[in-house]
């Protein structure tokens, strides 16, 4: 796990006491509410419906035990005894005191931790796969590259104020856990013997997005060279900051520039400016060396892995209790992953338990009791994932077992990853102030409808994704089942999207019809999901079931058994 | 305006001093630029005025008295005018680089385009909506002058520069700290 050098530390220490002098002058009445906001966005500080909320960065989603407590005591003496993990590696705290934020700020900087440049319009928080350095399908590790542009973005000064907010995510393996389509820039990091002596290299696509004009990203350049990424990216940013639309908020987004370009004249354009950094001197002392790399790469070893044989499934179900042993084989079913080490698997913890609060959401024991199992079982360190739940990566396959257990004490060992209540959701109207619609009562009535355990591991995998607005923290866009929350004449309705996909077939969902009101989602679920098992054949997906039949069949069943608009919300 | 200014060079400190440039709109004084015999002698004018007035005789003459310098508007792309820039390193004592509000960063990208690919040593400095919070990024991308809005307490703005003793980026002031401890 990466250590803050003295440059790291001394660079947030001192970003307290900037934010701590803004927030002075802000109370003080010299610096005015509007003036302030970006400031404040740009340390992660929200004004919410009800109060302020702080978004905490998790740079490409590690965390360590420590951190974690940090986040729990937090949780605890600044906020209500709980922190809501989102689906770009970050947490927030939903009921903090302006007062307080600074304070707030040194109690993260102790452990290497900040909310710089969480929201706002600047470089956000840079968000890679939560299986980094232990996935089975992995080609390369991306975090060194993740924790170098960490740093080329942190308070860069020439892109502090752009025409709205930018998103990196990074991907070094064959599956793409990041999403990586839907972000501003997503870059693929490869190594190819038959690009640059195998060297490692990245892929760049840019001017993908959700919200209103959801767009996958398009791919505008190749085979680049790791070293060079700061000028590239560099080039990139300049040509958005100076052509991005500036007139219409809603218009700001890269992907409207790519857009109107075409991705051919974007990509030329970026390759114009690059050009010319490339011919300025200064352009060698933009690249990274290989000291800095070896100076990042050094905190990614791995771990101190035990020499173990790979245990099966089989074996470890047999010398396990007779009472214990069909949860456990769902578990372990649902929740442990393969890993690249023999005798090692990673563990997901679901924060997702049925009937909970919210999707992603845990309580200051919670966290407490990941950072003990984190420590005990898997070297100390966790991860966060884009479907807001957390992973012990690294732990020996013998002690699954007992790791199942006490997660099952913290109601935290829920075998429903990937499954139908694995949700995807915003905090919604309960908590955004830019909600049209609540989207947590949703994804509690579903949990309700769908709380079959046997069933939900019939289905299979299908996401469900849940937005309270058009700017889609949920990311209904890509869930293969999409629910939207619009606001009609000051009534909450909920848009249905099918289709939509995350991973290496991404897609964008599509619009089924007119919307529904929010008691009639659960019997719209049941209906669509019942079109789904009747007409799939063996063990097909739905999303495969969905692309072979089109929306057609899905469609007319969602009308015909609801649709009533009998008005009602739920509880 | 302001009738003072933060001037702070390259490897000098920031300092107050007195305001001697006036911005000019274009708009104002429909006779053309501003009357420089009484007030202030020196005045920046909008580089797209400039475009089409740079020929004229008493233009040329004060240019050439060094009392006219350019402002770059946020949307003004001055990679299109590179010829006119290259000239106007000999004419123009000062440039600035406006913001029309505080939160669009356009003028940084045309203040590092100005200093790398320029290569202009002159001033550079920031006009409009110029606010406390902006000054690290600016100082940082190549101002070396602040008009700041004039609300803005400037004694407050002097300690902006204090802040930061590391950076994690090159840019046209300081290269990035690499020297891990």
């Amino acid at each position: 796990m990466y250590k803050y050098d003295h440059i790291d530390q001394t660079l947030v220490d001192q970003r307290v006491i900037q934010f701590r002098d803004q927030v002075e002058r802000r109370l003080n009445g010299t610096l005015a509410e509007e003036e302030f906001r970006p400031l404040r966005l740009q340390n992660g500080l929200y004004h919410q419906r009800h109060a302020y909320m702080l978004r905490v960065a998790i740079p490409y989603g590690l965390l360590s035990a420590e951190q974690l407590r940090t986040l729990a005591l937090i949780a605890d003496k600044y906020d209500r005894g709980y922190g809501h993990f989102t689906t770009r590696q970050n947490i927030q705290f939903n009921w903090v005191e302006l007062e307080q934020t600074p304070d707030i700020l040194a109690e993260l900087a102790k452990v290497e931790m900040h909310a710089i440049q969480t929201s706002g319009n600047c470089i956000r928080n840079i968000t890679s796969d939560a299986f980094a350095g232990v996935a089975a399908d992995e080609y390369i590790d991306p975090r060194p590259v993740c924790e170098l542009l960490r740093q080329w973005s942190t308070l860069h000064p020439e892109f502090a104020h752009l025409p709205r907010k930018f998103k990196f995510a990074i991907n070094g393996a064959k599956e793409d856990r990041t999403v990586l389509l839907c972000h501003d820039v997503g870059i693929e990091l490869k190594k190819n013997p038959a690009i640059n002596n195998g060297e490692l290299t990245a892929d760049i696509y840019a001017g993908g997005g959700m919200g209103r004009t959801p767009i996958l990203g398009s791919l505008i350049k190749q085979g680049l060279p790791w070293q060079v990424l700061p000028s590239y990216l560099t080039a990139l940013l300049r040509v958005y900051n100076r052509f991005g639309r500036r007139d219409n908020l809603y218009k700001a987004r890269i992907k409207i520039l790519v857009k109107a370009l075409g991705p051919e004249e974007f990509a030329r354009q970026v390759e114009g400016e690059w050009a010319q950094l490339h011919n300025e001197a200064k352009q060698s002392k933009d690249n990274f060396t290989q000291a800095e790399w070896e100076r990042v790469a050094k905190h990614f070893t791995k771990p101190a892995y035990q020499k173990l044989n790979t245990v099966s499934n089989e074996v470890i179900l047999a010398a396990t209790p007779e009472t214990e042993r069909a949860a456990f084989a769902r578990w372990l079913d649902r929740n442990v992953k393969s890993h690249q080490i023999p005798g090692y698997a990673s563990v997901i913890l679901s924060l997702k338990p049925h009937g909970t609060v919210a999707p992603g959401d845990a309580t200051s024991a919670q966290m407490n009791a990941i950072a003990d199992l984190a420590d005990q079982y898997s070297f100390g360190e966790l991860r966060v994932t884009h479907e807001q739940n957390l992973v012990l990566a690294d732990v020996e396959q013998t002690q699954l077992l007992h790791l199942w257990r006490a997660a099952k004490n913290n109601n935290l060992a829920l075998p429903n990853i990937g499954l139908l209540t694995d949700i995807i959701a915003c905090p919604g109207g309960d908590f955004c102030s830019l909600a049209n619609a609540k989207s947590l009562p949703i994804a509690k009535a579903i949990q309700e409808r769908f709380d079959d355990l046997d069933y939900l591991f019939d289905l299979g995998d299908i996401s469900l994704n849940i937005s309270g607005c058009i700017n889609s923290c949920g990311h209904h866009h890509v869930g293969n089942i999409g629910v939207l929350g619009v606001d009609k004449d000051g009534e909450e309705w909920y848009q249905i999207t099918l289709g939509g996909e995350q991973g290496n077939d991404a897609s964008i969902g599509k619009v089924i019809g007119p919307s529904f009101y929010a008691n009639e989602i659960p019997d719209v679920m049941t209906s669509l999901i019942n079109t789904y098992v009747e007409q799939r054949t063996g063990d097909e997906p739905f999303i495969e079931t969905y692309r072979r039949l089109g929306v057609t069949p899905f469609k007319e069943v969602a009308y015909k058994n609801n649709g009533k608009h009998s008005k009602g919300a739920l509880a | 305006m302001n009738q003072k200014i933060i001037y702070f060079p390259k490897d000098g400190q920031p300092t107050i001093i007195a305001n001697e440039w006036q911005v000019w709109d274009g708009e104002r004084d429909e006779g053309g630029i501003p009357d420089l015999e009484h007030g202030l002698h020196k005045v920046l004018v909008p580089f797209h005025w400039w475009i089409t007035h740079y020929k004229n005789a008493d233009i040329i003459e004060r240019a050439n008295r060094g009392e006219i310098g350019v402002w770059f508007a946020a949307d003004d792309d001055i990679l299109k005018h590179a010829d006119l820039i290259e000239e106007g390193k000999k004419l123009w004592p000062v440039v600035g680089a406006h913001f029309p509000i505080f939160r669009d960063g356009r003028s940084f990208s045309t203040a590092t385009l100005l200093r790398d690919r320029f290569e202009w040593q002159g001033e550079v400095r920031a006009i409009g909506d110029v606010l406390i919070d902006q000054l690290l990024q600016g100082a940082r991308v190549g101002f070396d002058a602040f008009e700041l809005r004039p609300d803005q307490n400037l004694d407050v703005a002097l300690k902006q520069f204090d802040l930061f003793s590391v950076v994690t980026q090159n840019s046209w002031r300081d290269q990035r700290a690499t020297t891990a401890a």
